[in-house]
């Protein structure tokens, strides 16, 4: 019996997500026993995959002035959510991710607080999604709890929220998102807290932002929320 | 309206930096680029129709505004165009660890490639437009965004390195 490899344009279409899920379903039998194809098919991904992370410094990045205003908004005050310095309630002292060596758990991880899916109606984590608006200070089981930014979605609302445990040195980010159930905590990520320094700031790197990213940018998020946006959001109880 | 259209706008910013970046392999020019595409978008606001896709009519414009500086350059017979340079790192791909010189590797293979396949790849690849999507943007038919696309795969894979081989 000869090997019958599969045409590169459809192995090229399976990689870059074009085909109906019963084409692709196809596509994975087929691969399961041409290793050949396989192999092209990583090739394909990794290229892919290189492509996008070789350009994708400006999404980290805050936008110049220059471009703010040519976009005709020379005082808006762009992504936000993205480059910040998160702060620590508890006696005034302020932490933030840090960029290097800090290491990134993708749930599941460790002790953290936060759990992917739904959240239960009225339980403090709920209240405060409900009504605690961003940047202000609180505390979860004892942790401290911030939510970082709300920001709109296709048909509803996320917000970043941020447990500090400092005693564990762990970090929590999540992000949760209001639909017709109520809050949903859609993905999770914690990571090392690195030392702080002396004056307790350190300028939010890269981690944070790079794990929720790619979470945000395929809801479609936009813009955080001003915060008299958010306001009148939580008056409205997040409902579109 | 305005004020909404210029708020999606403005968060649109650091994907069409990404994008004129993986286009003209440049970061100032890439920037020169979004600025210009941004004013021409205000200046035609009442030719997009609310309701499709921002991004795709940004990229658009960015797009075409850079076809347009290269066909200018090459009428005044400056710039290098880089289909037709030898294109060289000058020995610094070699001194970066490995993950980096992926990316670098990524750069110089995307600039490497002819303007009409690097477009297809940038949207395609990097914004992850699906290939009706890329042809609407581009004005194209889907059957040339893929064999743009098959053609670029040709020349980036191997200039990637780390192929498995077998199927070049």
């Amino acid at each position: 019996m000869t090997r019958t490899m599969m045409d590169k344009e459809r192995l090229a279409a399976f990689a870059d997500g074009e085909l109906s899920p019963e084409d692709a379903a196809a596509v994975v039998m087929h691969l399961s026993d041409h290793p050949e194809d396989q192999a092209y098919v990583d090739d394909l991904m990794a290229a892919n995959a290189a492509l996008a992370q070789a350009f994708s410094a400006p999404l980290a990045e805050p936008v110049p002035t220059r471009l703010l205003a040519a976009a005709g908004m020379p005082g808006a005050n762009v992504i936000p959510f993205r480059r910040r310095v998160l702060r620590l309630g508890a006696g005034g002292l302020a932490l933030a991710a840090s960029v290097a060596a800090a290491a990134l758990l993708v749930w599941p991880g460790a002790d953290t607080r936060l759990v992917p899916g739904a959240v239960a109606g009225g339980s403090p984590l709920a209240q405060a999604l409900d009504s605690l608006p961003s940047g202000v200070p609180a505390t979860l089981e004892g942790r401290a709890l911030m939510i970082l930014a709300s920001l709109p979605v296709q048909d509803g609302f996320c917000r970043e929220v941020e447990i500090v445990d400092s005693s564990a040195s762990l970090l929590e980010m999540a992000l949760a998102c209001r639909g017709a159930g109520g809050w949903r905590v859609e993905v999770v990520l914690a990571e090392r807290l690195p030392e702080t320094t002396e004056n307790g700031y350190v300028p939010a790197g890269g981690v944070e932002t790079a794990g929720l990213t790619p979470f945000l940018d395929r809801l479609g998020a936009g813009l955080a929320l001003s915060p008299q946006d958010e306001q009148a959001a939580i008056a409205a109880g997040w409902k579109r | 309206m305005t004020d909404t259209f210029r708020r999606d706008l403005v968060a649109l910013i650091p994907k069409l930096r990404r994008f004129a970046w993986s286009l003209t392999g440049n970061r100032q020019e890439a920037d020169d680029l979004v600025q210009a595409a941004c004013e021409k978008a205000l200046r035609n606001e009442q030719q997009y129709r609310p309701g499709t896709r921002l991004d795709s009519w940004m990229f658009r414009i960015v797009q075409t505004a850079w076809i347009d500086d290269r066909r200018r350059a090459r009428t005044r017979g400056v710039g290098i165009d880089p289909e037709d340079a030898h294109l060289s790192d000058h020995g610094k791909a070699a001194s970066l660890p490995e993950a980096r010189l992926m990316l670098e590797r990524a750069r110089t293979a995307m600039a490497a490639l002819p303007e009409t396949q690097r477009a297809v790849m940038a949207l395609v690849a990097i914004e992850g437009l699906s290939y009706r999507e890329a042809a609407e943007t581009l004005d194209i038919p889907v059957g040339t965004v893929m064999s743009r696309l098959a053609r670029a795969r040709e020349a980036l894979l191997p200039a990637l390195g780390e192929t498995k081989g077998g199927r070049q």
